[in-house]
């Protein structure tokens, strides 16, 4: 099947290119005409790359091949994709009432986008193919976010099958005063953690970047997964102890978990005994705050919970995948705060 | 297309309380109750898929011909009392019901049933037949009731933040196994594994495909689906889920304003980019309140979507479920799934 790159208005979008993409249908071309000029003088500017060719390698000694964004201006690859990568992406942070800007570059003959989930920019800037264009070559999302809190980014091209394979990273806008407060106004803290919860099942993750897009049933209405991951580390044993995601604190320090539901399907989350204190939702405080020793999630959410123990232990922090239609806990992923 | 019909009042004089506006619904607040008429024919058929199946439905229609899934929405005001007329047309027994609001009782095959009951409570409803379920259900026979305050016209609960429109946003998701066994009077066996996934019982077309932009199949065209409005326009969306999954709305653009989850009002209103709605008749109630996006550089005014008017772009933001395996259709064909759009227009 050949290319069919057409613009929202159904005419002739551009080839892109032409063959060597691997015959993906609806995808859509950057239109140089209708980019919008950037600011000259940005505050931050995030470099990203792509990579096809990552792995994760699971408790249960198998490899899970991952896709995603490399930091091009750290000497990640600068869009050639061959390579692997970290996973999740880098994180990107930035302080509130900057002006960011997000180069993405894609080389390979593929199409890629950055969507700053939570984010809300000028259309253009919103990494959503159909609405402005997918990314083959170099592109900037220009953005200055107005409130403080926990967001994701992550590739909008196919993608129920690219953020299922790992094309997305951490997001956190901190507010003027800078990392230590959720928001202003808001409490503090010591101590932060990024916990991007997911889902992996195994068997998507051998599909080329445009599966399905052309029609033909690869299986992507049905998501089966075999692991059960937090923050790139797998939850059945690695995360209890790895110093990305497990916390160890002491007493009387304040911790931030910045939890983020990064899978497809709902997700219980048990703090161990802990009680948390519940200020903010998706980059907005909470009218009022709450407290609760679980919440339930569904895809996409994010809570930034603080927490203040008041003596040593060691709390395993649960989270259950469900089943979206049964509610049956499909796997566990677990992680542990230990309070010295 | 199946559009929305304007319900007929019983009683004479009464000026119709309905206008539609390209798919907009303007509501006018009545001094007085009335009893409100409509009749439902319980039919079937089948509905062509983005992937070119055909799958078997049911549906509450407003005609003895196709089915209509979901049934067409109905506005009412508190006071009012409906009466429904049930032409069930089908050889199968069905019910209409309205959790803790209405209930037809078992209307046989070839059986008409005229039942009425009080609309006294404020809020977004799903009616569904209740048997055999919940495969009637989620093979179409379901809909929507929104009952708005009674004197008021922009708002959901006496009280509540205001809009200035309404939408109402039905999802669900189809597993043709379920829906072939329903019409062969079987029980389905096996796990429910959708493959379709629908809003307003459409699905969407991306730019480029068959039937893109075509308001009879393309849930980013269908006016009762995709939203159109200009800087503080803020638009109710009653979403209602009959299908068997939960799910994630997902808006870009703006953050929603969550006002009720499942017929209970929230004690607080949390601003969201992701609201969960429940499988299995869950309903939430939010507000898109059409402000200029907060996080734009330079910020959005009404001159820049004047501009991108002028130079024929479209100022547009998606909705989608997040729970990604819903934006495909048969397993692959990814946007052919449950989204729309938000048109931002200029003033």
């Amino acid at each position: 099947m050949g290319m069919r790159n057409r613009n929202r208005d159904g005419g002739g979008g551009g080839g892109g290119g032409g063959g060597g993409m691997d015959n993906a249908c609806y995808v859509y071309p950057i239109r140089p005409a209708e980019v919008p000029a950037l600011d000259s003088d940005p505050d931050v500017v995030f470099e990203r790359g792509i990579y096809m060719n990552g792995s994760m390698n699971m408790d249960d000694g198998n490899t899970v091949t991952i896709w995603g964004f490399t930091d091009s201006a750290a000497g990640g690859m600068g869009g050639g994709g061959m390579d692997g990568g970290p996973f999740p992406s880098p994180a990107m942070r930035v302080t509130q009432g900057q002006v960011a800007q997000t180069r993405l570059n894609v080389g390979m003959m593929m199409f890629h986008t950055i969507h700053h989930h939570g984010i809300e920019p000028e259309y253009r800037s919103d990494g959503v193919g159909h609405i402005s264009w997918d990314v083959n070559g170099t592109y900037t999302y220009q953005w200055r976010p107005m409130h403080a809190g926990t967001y994701f980014y992550h590739c909008h091209t196919n993608t129920v099958l690219h953020a299922e394979m790992g094309m997305y990273g951490a997001l956190i806008v901190d507010p003027p005063q800078g990392p230590g407060t959720a928001f202003e106004g808001g409490p503090g803290y010591d101590v932060e953690a990024i916990w991007a919860v997911d889902e992996i099942d195994s068997s998507w993750h051998t599909l080329p970047w445009p599966a399905g897009t052309c029609g033909g049933d690869v299986g992507l209405n049905e998501l089966n997964p075999d692991y059960f991951i937090i923050t790139g580390v797998d939850g059945a044993q690695s995360a209890l102890t790895h110093p990305d995601v497990a916390v160890i604190m002491y007493r009387g320090q304040r911790l931030l978990v910045r939890y983020i539901c990064a899978g497809y399907l709902p997700q219980t989350i048990r703090f161990g005994g802990l009680t948390a204190e519940v200020v903010a939702s998706d980059g907005r405080p909470l009218p009022r705050s709450f407290q609760a020793t679980q919440l339930d999630a569904v895809s996409a959410e994010r809570y930034d919970c603080i927490f203040r123990p008041t003596r040593a232990g060691v709390h395993t922090v649960e989270i259950d995948i469900k089943h979206w239609v049964t509610g049956a806990v499909l796997g566990t992923a677990r992680t542990r705060i230990t309070v010295l | 297309m199946r559009r929305r019909v304007f319900l007929g009042l019983t009683s004479a004089g009464i000026a119709s309380t309905l206008t539609g506006v390209s798919g907009l619904i303007l509501w006018s607040p009545r001094a007085h109750s009335a009893t409100v008429s409509k009749t439902f024919y319980i039919t079937d058929g089948f509905i062509r898929q983005p992937d070119g199946v055909n799958v078997y439905f049911r549906g509450f229609s407003n005609s003895t011909s196709s089915p209509d899934v979901p049934g067409e929405s109905i506005i009412v005001q508190e006071g009012d009392t409906l009466r429904i007329t049930v032409v069930n047309t089908l050889a199968t027994s069905h019910r209409f019901v309205i959790d803790g609001l209405a209930d037809s009782g078992t209307i046989g095959g070839g059986q008409t049933r005229t039942f009425e009951f009080s609309a006294d409570t404020a809020g977004s409803f799903l009616y569904y037949d209740s048997i055999n379920a919940p495969y009637n259900r989620v093979t179409g026979l379901h809909g929507a009731l929104a009952v708005m305050p009674a004197d008021s016209s922009e708002e959901l609960y006496a009280g509540s933040p205001t809009f200035v429109q309404q939408y109402f946003w039905v999802f669900n998701d189809v597993d043709p196994a379920w829906n072939n066994a329903v019409r062969s009077g079987q029980i389905p066996n096996g796990n429910f594994v959708p493959r379709y996934f629908t809003i307003n019982g459409l699905s969407g077309r991306p730019p480029g495909a068959s039937g893109a932009m075509d308001p009879a199949i393309d849930s980013m065209a269908d006016p009762r689906t995709r939203i159109d409005g200009h800087l503080g326009d803020r638009t109710l969306i009653r979403c209602l889920n009959p299908g068997m999954a939960q799910h994630s709305i997902h808006t870009h653009g703006n953050h929603m304003e969550w006002l009720s989850k499942n017929g209970s009002v929230r004690a607080e209103i949390w601003e969201k980019d992701v609201v969960p709605l429940d499988g299995n008749g869950g309903i939430v109630d939010v507000v898109f309140p059409y402000e200029p996006p907060p996080d734009a550089w330079p910020p959005v005014t009404n001159n820049t979507l004047q501009q991108a008017e002028s130079d024929g772009r479209h100022f547009a933001y998606p909705m989608h479920l997040h729970d990604e395996m819903t934006q495909t259709a048969g397993g692959g064909l990814y946007m052919f799934g449950a989204l729309t759009d938000f048109y931002y227009h200029s003033s």
